[in-house]
């Protein structure tokens, strides 16, 4: 009987297999990797200079208030990631108790920056896409709406990741609901406390602070402002 | 003009538009037809469907050719795109870089800051202006407030200062040139160098050096250059303004003895009489003028008063065209019309016998060029006005004309009131020009060693007769300060590149002499760049041989000038106040009269009377040239896309700058241009030729003209400039004489090989032949209607009232048209139910004075600075694709042969309330807010130009390209006049070639605002980033609206004449508020019901009854109100057809022709 089919062809059924299921993985993987919106990635946490500022000592343990550091946030759209020289003002050498002294190793690169005067290059991880305009950080915090709403739970991060997904449905979830948020201008960086309470909330088991449900009547009050929803609140 | 025609009651009465032409009254405010080009005027059967397109035919045409080609090119790109990866899409990791040791701690991230600085004018003055400065990077220019001649206006070329400052083709570094080659080299070669090169000149006493500088109003720079001269007494420094002749002021020294400015103070008048004056542009003074205006046109209520303007001029100048009563007369004959009014004028005062005598018997060589009822009209309303009268002159009248207007203003009592002068230091207000042409003498002799040019750029800029660029090649060093690349650069020996105005410390004084402070907003961002007072000071000092350290410092320079000059007891307190103010109080000058005696005036004009003697009358042999500039004034502005790109005054040419004539002259001469409906319109080169001196130009016709005259702009043509102004236009250098005056008798045209294609925007963005766009009326019109309010009906039967502006449109007989959907927000600001959207504050909108818009495209400028606009290119704008916002519609009236006033209509996103657009989009992308806005949501739109289509406006603009993140750059080749191949312009590479962005040219755009990439469409968005910055402040500080004046559009900032006003309408104080209740304010197209926020105030005229009769009843509406049947653009009944049934409805699709001629190709069938 003539040979229809050479031998090697007996392989053939099983190489398409595994090639078309390569090929599927490779195509989700691409996609996945460089198709889906970078600000999208919750869990993004990137390897920072020097292993990263770690959140969880200074303002967890120590308890640092946000805006030690993070200055603007209350009069800007940027909240600002602090310069090297806030930094040094704990870590200048000798300036800590030895006890409290991180070492050479944790913070020498600090000090390098300051005395070089050179920037230390942290890597973003909340982003927002360019048609987004600026996230003005100031009517956030200024309408009582905790950094742990979109941080997440900083104070218990030794690294920084991205929390939410800031994606415009979940900007949105908030601003169609903002009595689940709000938690009044006094209370915004006391972020253990605000995750207990607004958890609490959820169940009904607490109110609103007085001073939360203040500014949440007068939100829902107005039409236009009411956690804004129109297109041009955002982008322009 | 054509078009459906909206009114029920003359559907199918419509004339064709010859007819209609012929029959309507050129004069009055009734029956007035209202065109762009003169395409539009004729009505040619091929025009209309150019105009019922949205975009121009090829617009939306990838390729020249054909869709074919495109097939050919996607089959490519899509093999390409399976074999390669798809690069750019990985995460972008993006950086946090915060300050580190020196912590500015003025700046907070997100917020601006805005620092007082000024501009150096060319020619001298200066602009006060704030810098609005985002984490140290000067983004955008605003007025100055607190300074007396911004008082918070720009001007283009102020706004466009930070395109000059990002413009990535800056020199960026000192280049040494000699016989062997050219080397790179640091600032610290050329100071070692110098250290030694100038002091080999204290044994000459400093002959054979020679300083050219552009003119400029500086203190600390004349100071250094009189430091240069105590040791160097025979060094040569000479500054000019290489523009013309300034015959003003000359003229005034004629009259006065000694140099003087004019200061205008147009508020105050309320009769201008010009002649071929310009005083709203490209002059020190131009913002305050322009204000001047404005404030003497504005109307606010009936009984206001208007002030009237007379114009007599060879070409449209911004105020002519706004004049109630304009004559055309060619350049040469102008001062006749000064000699003639001055003649009325003493005849009537009586004032000085002997003048009176002299000018009765002056020679006119030929007749009055205008009819003598307008003189007398003319001079008895300048001699009746009380002092509020002014007669105002244009550069190209000669010296003498000019003192004899001063002599006019003095008989009729204007000085003090409505001008004044300023004396001015004789040095600055010589021209130089003349000396510059006799120092090339002894640089030809080898008599000069050393030239240094500051901030000028002889080798280009100089009439070529002069024959500067080979005398300057043949010295041996030649020192070239610049900024950017030059024709003057290129042959340096030293090539020095230069810091800008917002680079480096100075001060400037303005045309009033208001001293200012220049400070810079960032260091230089190339390699020690100097300012010009710091090469000087670094020249004149003495140093040590080989020397490379010391570098006096602007700063420095500045702070010891103004401690001798300032009387200040605290000096540092009064300095940093300067700072904070951009102006040195009480430096600003109030006028003199010149000289006191008016006897002593007249006697001195009198004597120089004799030396006036106008040209003949031109004729077809001998024909009057002029010389102008515009906003590249003297070429130094020309690498500013921004400005090329503006649509220049009258012709709406970009990128070009063709000699100007008159329709008949041009037809005359067979130079006419391609009609506009050819796809590619070319116009024909033509040979100027004046006593010997030659120019090869393409000529463009602009009615309007003085017959037998051409215009020609200087600044074009550049060869050597950077991208963008490269070999855009043509140098008209060579046909000015050595003496580089204005005017030119005597010419010959004759029509040269090759025709040259020009990019115009007259008939773009047509808003689809519709009538009623601009709406005029005369004074005695409105002060009898103004007030009233007419009763009608609305679509659904209420009664309303319609005011003034309406009664002048379709409203008047017709209700508007009823929405076809379900429009859940059909309602309106004025009548919005309690609870509603519209019901709440604020309620934006806008409204723009047709009285008061000259044109002059300011607007469009800080738009595009404000909202990073891209400049498109040449070849682009050719197929429709220019991306202002904001565009300025032109409108002639009347004949083309014979037109009249010149109406600007600036028109942007009206933001409907029933926008037509909202309902098309598929995808929701423009949608509506509540504050009244369209907004326009770029991530969301997949580029359907549906809503594009749908605007009856034509205000949006569509990113056929990614032309907001690539350069205008590349290396096409396109066609030169004779049809050859040579590198030309090289923006003109199509969009898809060329490059990203540099990164310095990311610094410029405004981080508020996307940057939109292809695809997308963008309009006018309100500048909703500075709402909402607004709106943010206001919460912050507690307030419970916005006030009236808390922030202003980039457009209404800018506008030098107040005519764009922008609030909040439901804020009864708001000027806004005011404006849209306003008896002259109508809706753009309202009977569409689209209820437009922005809306228009009419234009208005003040007719001399003398000249012309005023029309009293204006309206629209068919009898009711003593007008007869037919309004503004309805002629008799005549050919009965329907509006359905309009010939212009008959498309010509060119790409249903296009594949009907590859499916035959195809198939062998003949389609």
């Amino acid at each position: 009987m003539s040979v229809l089919f050479p031998k090697w062809m007996n392989a053939f059924p099983t190489v398409t297999a595994l090639a078309a299921v390569g090929g599927l993985a490779s195509v989700s993987a691409g996609t996945f990797y460089y198709a889906t919106p970078d600000f999208w990635e919750v869990g993004y946490m990137p390897t920072q200079p020097g292993g990263g500022f770690n959140h969880q000592i200074h303002a967890g343990e120590l308890g640092m208030d946000c805006r030690y550091c993070h200055t603007n946030v209350e009069d800007s759209y940027h909240s600002n990631v602090p310069t090297v020289s806030t930094c040094m003002g704990c870590h200048t050498e000798g300036k800590l108790a030895p006890e409290w002294d991180p070492g050479v190793e944790k913070v020498g690169f600090i000090r390098d920056a300051y005395a070089e005067d050179e920037s230390i290059r942290w890597r973003k991880i909340h982003h927002l896409p360019g048609y987004v305009g600026n996230f003005p950080h100031h009517m956030h915090v200024q309408a009582g709406v905790s950094c742990y709403s979109c941080h997440g739970q900083i104070v218990g991060m030794p690294v920084v990741y991205q929390a939410e997904s800031l994606s415009m449905g979940w900007c949105l979830d908030c601003h169609r609901n903002v009595d689940e948020h709000i938690v009044g201008p006094s209370k915004v960086t006391d972020l253990v406390w605000v995750e207990e309470h607004l958890a609490e909330r959820a169940r009904g088991e607490q109110n609103a602070t007085p001073e939360a449900q203040a500014i949440i009547d007068a939100l829902q009050a107005s039409k236009a402002e009411g956690g804004p929803q129109n297109c041009g609140a955002c982008h322009h | 003009m054509s078009g459906p025609d909206q009114c029920p009651s003359t559907i199918g009465t419509k004339q064709p538009a010859r007819d209609r032409a012929a029959t309507t009254n050129g004069t009055g405010a009734r029956g007035k037809q209202l065109w762009r080009s003169v395409d539009e005027f004729a009505d040619s059967g091929e025009f209309r469907p150019f105009l019922e397109r949205e975009f121009p035919s090829g617009a939306s045409e990838l390729l020249k050719s054909s869709r074919r080609t495109f097939m050919q090119l996607m089959g490519g790109a899509l093999a390409l795109a399976g074999a390669a990866t798809l690069p750019g899409c990985r995460r972008p990791d993006h950086k946090i870089m915060t300050y580190s040791r020196d912590v500015p701690e003025e700046i907070v991230p997100g917020k601006p800051l805005y620092y007082a600085t000024a501009m150096p004018l060319p020619g001298g003055g200066a602009e006060g202006v704030l810098v609005k400065s985002q984490v140290g990077r000067p983004v955008f220019v605003e007025g100055n407030p607190r300074h007396p001649i911004n008082q918070g206006a720009t001007s283009s070329w102020s706004i466009s200062s930070t395109l000059c400052l990002y413009d990535p083709d800056r020199l960026k570094q000192p280049i040494f040139r000699d016989a062997t080659g050219e080397r790179e080299a640091t600032w610290d070669d050329f100071r070692a160098w110098s250290s030694t090169h100038f002091a080999e000149f204290d044994a000459t006493n400093g002959r054979g050096l020679v300083i050219l500088a552009d003119a400029k109003t500086s203190p600390t720079r004349d100071a250094q250059r009189d430091r240069l001269r105590a040791r160097w007494p025979l060094a040569q420094f000479i500054s000019y303004d290489p523009t013309g002749e300034n015959t003003k002021t000359n003229g005034l020294r004629l009259a006065f003895g000694r140099p003087h400015g004019e200061m205008l103070s147009l508020e105050s008048a309320d009769v201008i009489v010009s002649v071929d004056a310009d005083p709203t542009r490209h002059e020190a003074a131009s913002l305050k003028n322009a204000r001047g205006f404005g404030a003497a046109r504005r109307l606010e209520a009936t009984s206001d008063s208007m002030c009237r303007i007379y114009a007599a001029e060879c070409n449209y100048t911004p105020l002519g065209g706004m004049a109630d009563h304009r004559e055309i007369v060619a350049p040469s004959r102008l001062p006749v019309v000064v000699v003639e009014i001055a003649k009325r004028v003493f005849e009537a005062t009586g004032d000085d016998a002997s003048l009176g005598r002299l000018l009765g018997a002056w020679d006119a060589r030929g007749p009055s060029p205008i009819s003598a009822e307008w003189l007398d009209a003319a001079a008895e309303d300048l001699l009746n006005a009380n002092g509020r009268a002014v007669l105002i002159a244009g550069d190209s009248l000669p010296a003498e004309a000019h003192a004899l207007v001063a002599a006019v203003n003095r008989a009729i009592g204007a000085v003090g009131t409505t001008v004044s002068y300023v004396p001015l230091d004789p040095e600055s207000a010589s021209d130089g020009v003349g000396q510059i042409a006799e120092m090339v003498g002894s640089m030809r002799r080898g008599q000069v060693k050393t030239v240094v040019t500051l901030g000028c750029n002889p080798c280009y800029e100089l009439p070529t007769a002069i024959g500067f660029e080979d005398a300057f090649k043949s010295v041996t060093n030649r020192i070239v300060l610049s900024e950017g690349p030059s024709e003057t650069a290129s042959h340096a020996t030293w090539q020095l590149n230069a810091a800008t105005y917002l680079e480096a410390w100075g001060d400037v004084t303005a045309a009033d002499g208001t001293v200012s402070p220049v400070q810079p907003l960032i260091a230089p961002l190339y390699e020690g760049a100097l300012s010009d007072i710091e090469l000087l000071a670094l020249i004149s000092s003495e140093r040590a041989a080989g020397d490379f350290e010391t570098q006096p410092s602007g700063y420095d320079l500045v702070r010891d000038v103004w401690r001798s000059r300032f009387d200040w007891s605290d000096f540092e307190q009064n300095w940093k106040r300067t700072l904070h103010d951009g102006v040195v109080a009480g430096t600003s000058q109030r006028g003199t009269r010149g000289i006191d005696a008016s006897g002593e005036l007249y006697r001195n004009v009198a004597g120089v009377l004799g030396s006036l003697r106008p040209g003949p009358v031109p004729t077809d042999g001998s024909l009057d040239v002029v010389v102008t500039v515009n906003n590249m004034h003297d070429g130094r502005f020309a690498n500013r896309p921004w400005l090329q790109e503006l649509p220049q005054f009258g012709t709406m040419v970009v990128w070009d700058n063709p000699a100007l004539m008159s329709p008949a002259t041009a037809e005359r001469f067979g130079l006419t241009p391609d009609p506009y409906e050819v796809k590619e319109p070319k116009a024909q080169m033509a040979t100027i030729t004046v006593d010997g001196r030659s120019v090869d130009v393409p000529v463009w016709i602009m009615p309007g003209m003085a017959e037998n005259t051409v215009v020609l702009t200087q600044g074009y043509g550049r060869r050597v400039c950077g991208v963008v102004g490269s070999g855009a236009g043509f140098d008209v250098q060579p046909i000015r004489d050595t003496s580089g005056s204005r005017v030119y008798t005597a010419a010959t045209v004759s029509p040269a090989r090759g025709r040259y294609p020009i990019s115009s925007t007259q008939n773009h963005w047509s808003m689809e032949s519709r009538t009623s766009i601009v709406r005029t009326a005369d004074l005695p019109a409105f002060e009898k209607h103004g007030d009233e309010k007419l009763k009608t009906k609305d679509s659904y039967g209420k009664s309303w009232k319609i005011n003034f502006g309406e009664r002048l449109g379709e409203l008047a007989h017709t209700p508007p048209n009823i929405s076809i959907y379900e429009n859940p927000y059909n309602e309106s600001q004025a009548d919005a139910a309690e609870g509603s959207w519209y019901s709440e504050r604020p309620q934006w909108g806008m409204s723009i004075d047709l009285s008061l818009c000259t044109g002059c495209g300011t607007c469009t400028v800080a738009c595009q600075s404000e909202n990073n606009i891209p400049s498109v290119g040449k070849t682009e704008v050719r197929k429709g694709r220019e991306m202002t916002w904001l565009r300025i519609d032109r409108y002639f009236t009347g004949d083309p042969m014979d037109p009249g006033e010149l109406y600007h209509q600036p028109v942007a996103c009206v933001h409907c309330e029933n926008a037509p657009c909202e309902t098309v989009c598929p995808v929701n992308a423009t949608v509506h807010g509540p504050t009244g806005l369209n907004y326009m949501v770029y991530n969301r739109c997949i580029g359907t130009r549906y809503c594009a289509n749908n605007c009856p406006y034509k205000v949006r603009r569509f990113n056929f390209f990614d032309y907001g993140v690539k350069r205008l750059n590349g290396g096409l080749r396109d066609e030169i006049p004779d049809g050859t191949p040579t590198p030309n312009n090289i923006n003109l590479i199509p969009p898809r070639l060329r490059e990203k962005l540099a990164e310095i040219q990311k610094m410029k755009m405004n981080p508020d605002v996307t940057v939109r990439s292809r695809g997308v469409m963008e309009k006018c968005t309100y500048c909703i980033q500075r709402i909402n910055a607004a709106r943010y402040e206001a919460k912050l500080q507690d307030l419970e609206n916005i006030p009236d004046g808390f922030f202003q559009t980039a457009c209404q900032a800018a506008c030098p004449t107040g005519a764009i006003v922008f609030g909040d309408l439901l804020d009864e104080s708001s000027k806004a508020a005011k404006a849209a209740k306003d008896g002259r304010s109508y809706a753009l197209l309202g009977y569409l019901n689209t209820r437009p926020r922005t809306t228009y105030k009419v234009a208005m005229s003040n007719p001399n009854p003398a000249l012309r009769e005023p029309v009293e009843d204006p309206f629209h509406d068919h009898g009711s109100d003593g007008g007869n049947d037919y309004g503004g653009d309805y002629g008799e009944a005549s050919d009965g057809k329907a509006a359905f049934l309009d010939p212009s409805k008959k498309h010509t699709d060119d790409g249903y022709a296009v594949s009907l001629r590859v499916l035959s190709a195809a198939t062998g069938v003949n389609a």
